[in-house]
């Protein structure tokens, strides 16, 4: 079944310009195009932070425009490319994502779930300062797995991962996500891991 | 010379005291500061301005009029506001009006209650009026100035942070809170750390005006405890309308932040 829909010729902008697109549901999608070519652009409409200045996309055959905005982008979550973590522990990250959504925290044991999934063997209680850009990254991560959306809109969530760990992440990450049902779309860049890990893929063609 | 407890200056005697600037810009010379030109500048437009500050209020005084009032209010609030815009260019047109809303509604509020309730004067007697508006509006505009700055600067700073949440879910309500919050801490705290140090390190410069011109000290620190208070309250109420309602002008009924 189609998820998400965006109709040919959606624009952003007058800056992209994109073709009919068609997500599965619990499928994982890859889309890949040269740089600038509007890859981070669908995401955030995908998920509502930007909306189309034409064409329209629809999420289980409604258009976005008519659903209540924050309840939607609650399910269908979207990381971005840039890596944002508080002060604090690792549990503090779950708190300050979940206080900043007005929720209560996730529980421990799901943290502990998401971040091993997310091959990030951490306690809630390490702290996150001495932590390398491709640890930061998984528990950056972790905290929007522990959400468990019903979409989750990745913008290149192996940038600071080295080849292996991209693979285990990426291997863990559609395991976990079939069976919960998750829909993921995920922009990359290497070739050997979309080939590897893709249900479907949609390239993108550079701006004319 | 000695006229009612204050010495009245000569204009050779006031004079003397520009040959203090000589320090000044030796000091700038011999340490490479560029700013000659503009201590130069300033020191000029410092002494026409006030000038003619004299002069006016001189003439305000001996012919008392509410309309000379309250044009000097507004052009101190006009002025006041312009700063502030200009030190923050960039902003919305919403965003403007809230912070010139909240410049004008607070000032006008609390000089009011000052004028009237505290000191029971007339509101259109421009000896009360016109230098506790000075004062007022003066530290509102460094106030807001400052947590305008500020909420900017930390706006830029922490895309990555207003990126991530805004995926997650979070409302640009809540997303930008936190960080209005944080520009109106920043917006108050040198009003709170005058107000600690007042009386010890600082002998603010009403009171000594008023001492030199041969007010009682006790009638003066009133007067300045006063002020204080109210300067700490119009810089607090215009700082927290201007980030806490500008800040609704950054994102649409969508929650796209603009």
């Amino acid at each position: 079944m189609c998820l998400l829909h965006v109709s040919a010729g959606t624009e952003y902008q007058d800056l992209v310009r994109y073709p009919e697109i068609n997500i599965r549901e619990n499928s994982m999608t890859f889309i890949t195009g040269p740089s600038g070519c509007g890859k981070s652009t669908l995401l955030r409409m995908l998920n509502a932070t930007v909306l189309p200045t034409a064409g329209r996309i629809e999420y289980k055959g409604s258009p976005l425009g008519g659903l209540p905005v924050l309840d939607y982008r609650k399910q269908v979550l979207l990381a971005p490319q840039q890596v944002y973590l508080c002060e604090g522990n690792v549990a503090d990250q779950f708190a300050f994502f979940y206080g900043a959504r007005g929720e209560e925290c996730v529980s421990r044991a799901e943290m502990v779930n998401a971040l091993e999934i997310c091959r990030m063997p951490l306690s809630p209680e390490d702290s996150c300062a001495n932590l390398s850009g491709g640890e930061r990254q998984r528990v950056f991560l972790s905290i929007y797995l522990s959400a468990r959306p019903k979409v989750l809109l990745l913008d290149e969530p192996t940038a600071a991962l080295d080849e292996l760990t991209a693979r285990e992440f990426l291997g863990n990450l559609k395991a976990a996500c079939r069976q919960r049902g998750t829909t993921v779309v995920c922009v990359c860049h290497s070739r050997s891991l979309v080939d590897e890990f893709a249900d479907e893929e949609i390239r993108l063609e550079a701006r004319a | 010379m000695n006229s009612g407890g204050i010495v009245q200056l000569q204009l050779w005697q006031f004079s003397l005291i520009y040959l203090l600037l000589i320090i000044v810009i030796a000091i700038m010379k011999k340490s490479g500061v560029e700013k000659t030109r503009l201590l130069v500048v300033a020191s000029v437009k410092m002494t026409v301005q006030l000038v003619i500050a004299g002069l006016v209020l001189s003439y305000i005084f001996q012919n008392p009029n509410p309309v000379f009032v309250v044009v000097y209010l507004a052009v101190m609030i006009g002025f006041a506001v312009h700063r502030v815009l200009s030190g923050n260019p960039g902003l919305n047109r919403r965003f403007q009006i809230i912070i010139a809303a909240s410049i004008a509604l607070s000032g006008v509020f609390v000089l009011a209650y000052f004028v009237c309730a505290v000191v029971g004067e007339n509101i259109f007697n421009p000896q009360y009026t016109i230098p506790l508006a000075g004062m007022l509006i003066g530290n509102t505009m460094t106030g807001i100035s400052l947590g305008i700055k500020t909420f900017r600067e930390s706006l830029q700073g922490q895309k990555a942070r207003v990126e991530a949440l805004l995926g997650f879910g979070a409302s640009p309500h809540a997303i930008l809170q936190p960080l209005a919050k944080q520009a109106l801490e920043t917006a108050l705290l040198p009003t709170l750390n005058s107000m600690v140090g007042m009386g010890i390190v600082s002998l603010p410069g009403m009171m000594t005006g008023q001492i030199l011109s041969g007010t009682m000290p006790t009638t003066a620190i009133l007067y300045q405890i006063a002020v204080m208070i109210a300067i700490c309250t119009v810089v607090t109420v215009a700082s927290f309308g201007s980030l806490f309602l500008g800040m609704h002008t950054l994102y649409d009924q969508k929650h796209q932040i603009l």
